[in-house]
């Protein structure tokens, strides 16, 4: 009887052995599941995996691609889209969802997908280097702005509730933290002195203390400032105009100094290889460079990439004076582990700012 | 949860194991594994690969220690509320009669049906600073609800209601009344009767439905993500912590912080599933 029992035990150890060797690939399931076909003749299938800010902004610019490139070729494209936060949308493609095209929020999601190998080439060789859309960080404010938010300094006052998201949840919040510290080392911000890391480290604990809601993403973050939470949201200005188009009465606020928000845009090498989707997916994102495409994104509150459309956009999108990149703080690479790694500028910041708790 | 067995329907030691028995068993046993057991030890293993040490560092960090320990207290709170007010569903909707009640007997099961996220974004329509309960408590009474610890708290409460109703329920409607009616008999007091008789047979329902309801809470994401506020230090629980060490790449933080959570519920249900063990003997 044992050596029954023995058995049964046995051979469910095999089948477990089994299957957690076949399950090292590590495949994670997305929003869209996709069986593609080599294209074929007439008609070619493209998966795009962006993140969600655009995706008003891509359903116009899908039907004018698909027109453009039937005549072109005669052949019929067909989109799957997949819509997510970016971080998990970078992460989907990695584990295994075969997206052609990636649109994302900043480049880091990018260069995540080319360390797995999946992106090959140069992607920043385009003239936009990489990237398909801008826009700057800036302030939602209360209708009217009765409590008179012109710039950064104006956030650290005492009795004010600030929403921004957690740049640990949220990638695309790192952009709203690093236009503070940007503006802040810059010498930008009224009674904070330039390259003075202790100085902009006690403002930046002074403003944290006004955050009342951190939200899990952008997204969360804006929605609850509709729904009437908090006096300021540090959200993006595309955010703000597409809210205000969609009805909201908040107020656009832009800080004299502020971070060059920029998207990028990639055709994944392996997957489009795999699906024989090369031509179509380069030829996707080359459309997206085009001043038709650009001038879809400037309706959807995005600032073009293109010189042309953006001077014709520039009395809806005002020059910002001190405008930085991502390349003062030395990139990607080096502004998310200084600022948001477990010993960052911010996270200590963070710390700082709850020890004691005064609630 | 183990229900109590009765042996004479268990097969004994003795008897020749079937083969549809052993199949049906290998069967379960592989679903098991496969559903449950493997992505546990996954995370374990995950958790642990750069060893104890790493572990503990990881579980200590200011952050994930003041969302565990978050995690905890408003927990240990929900229960306790729990506990008193779930028994006090269960006593009246088995013994009393009013309208409504076959209502309310239903809707007692709804928020195990109810995406927690809708939860969420309920309380702050409810309790929100800018709705007129929540500014009234927080501009008279200086008591901040949603974005502060109270608002976890709610939250929890409202997803693991069912759990000590639905425990005790069941167990209170087969308590014999004799007893009951022969303790009035001889003059005892409705309090007396209910704490010397009624009590001690539901007790042990109580305590597995409130350690349940407690399980459930430390792991609850969808709706406190909402009404908590997240702020690190402050207003963050551990599954959102776990969310944002995964958004940043320290799959070891989370996986960590997941074991923490997970011990801590397993260590519930055990001590839920002894006190079955020992109250049938």
């Amino acid at each position: 009887m044992f050596s029954k029992l023995r058995k049964t035990f046995l051979f469910s150890l095999l089948v477990i052995a089994l299957i957690t060797t076949g399950c090292s690939a590590n495949v994670t399931a997305t929003e869209v599941s996709s069986t593609e076909a080599p294209a074929t003749g007439g008609e070619v299938k493209l998966t795009l995996a962006a993140y969600t800010t655009p995706r008003e902004a891509y359903g116009e610019v899908i039907p004018a691609f698909q027109a453009y490139w039937k005549e072109k070729t005669g052949q019929t494209v067909t989109f799957e889209e997949s819509y997510l936060g970016s971080g998990a949308q970078s992460r989907a493609v990695v584990d295994g969802f075969e997206a052609d095209v990636v649109a994302l929020s900043l480049e880091a999601d990018i260069t995540r997908i080319e360390k797995a190998g999946l992106i090959t080439h140069d992607w920043k060789s385009t003239a936009s280097k990489g990237m398909v859309s801008n826009s700057v960080v800036a302030f939602a404010v209360r209708k009217g702005n009765p409590l008179g938010i012109k710039d950064w300094a104006d956030l650290a006052k005492p009795d004010l509730e600030i929403l921004t998201p957690n740049p640990r949840t949220s990638g695309g919040a790192q952009w709203n933290i690093l236009a503070l510290y940007g503006s802040l080392l810059q010498g930008k911000v009224a009674g904070v002195p330039a390259d003075d890391p202790e100085a902009a480290h006690a403002f930046v604990v002074n403003l944290l203390k006004n955050v009342t809601v951190m939200d899990k993403g952008a997204r969360e973050s804006i929605t609850n400032f509709e729904q009437g939470v908090g006096d300021v949201a540090i959200t993006y200005e595309n955010e703000v105009l597409v809210g205000q188009q969609a009805g909201q009465d908040y107020e656009l606020v832009i800080p004299s100094s502020t971070i060059l928000i920029q998207n990028p845009v990639a055709v994944v090498d392996t997957y489009a290889d795999k699906h024989g989707t090369r031509e179509v997916a380069e030829a996707f994102v080359n459309f997206l460079l085009t001043p038709e495409a650009q001038e879809i994104f400037a309706h959807h509150g995005l600032r073009s990439i293109d010189d042309g459309v953006a001077e014709e956009t520039a009395d809806q999108y005002p020059a910002v004076p001190g405008l930085f990149t991502i390349d003062y703080f030395g990139g990607w690479s080096k502004a998310t582990p200084d600022y948001f790694g477990e010993e960052g500028i911010f996270i200590q910041a963070m710390l700082e700012a709850q020890v004691p708790t005064t609630e | 949860m183990s229900q109590a067995v009765n042996p004479a329907l268990s097969i004994t030691k003795k008897e020749k194991r079937s083969p549809s028995e052993l199949g049906l068993r290998s069967i379960t046993f592989i679903y098991f594994a496969v559903m449950i057991l493997i992505p546990l030890v996954v995370i374990f293993q995950d958790g642990f690969r750069e060893g104890w040490q790493e572990f503990w560092r990881q579980i200590n960090l200011p952050i994930a220690a003041h969302a565990i320990q978050l995690t905890l207290w408003t927990s240990a709170l929900m229960t306790l509320v729990n506990g008193v007010m779930g028994l006090a569903t269960a006593y009246v909707l088995v013994r009393y009669e009013f309208p409504g009640k076959r209502l309310i007997n239903a809707i007692v099961d709804l928020p195990l049906a109810i995406p927690t996220l809708v939860t969420g974004v309920m309380l702050v329509i409810l309790y929100g600073p800018q709705r007129a309960l929540g500014a009234f408590l927080k501009e008279e009474l200086g008591f901040r609800v949603i974005f502060a610890p109270p608002g976890i708290v709610l939250a929890l409460l409202f997803i693991t209601l069912p759990f000590v109703v639905r425990t005790i329920q069941p167990v209170l409607m087969d308590v014999d009344r004799a007893q009951e009616n022969a303790a009035a008999t001889l003059g005892a007091s409705n309090w007396v009767i209910f704490w010397r008789i009624v009590f001690p047979s539901i007790l042990l329902p109580l305590l597995n439905g409130v350690l349940l309801s407690f399980a459930r809470a430390v792991g609850e994401f969808g709706s406190v993500v909402i009404v908590a506020g997240n702020i690190p230090m402050v207003s963050q629980v551990a599954a959102v912590y776990v969310l944002g060490e995964v958004e940043s790449e320290n799959r070891l933080g989370a996986s960590a912080v997941s074991i923490v959570l997970m011990t801590i519920a397993f260590g519930m249900l055990s001590i839920s599933d002894w006190l079955y063990k020992r109250w049938e003997r």
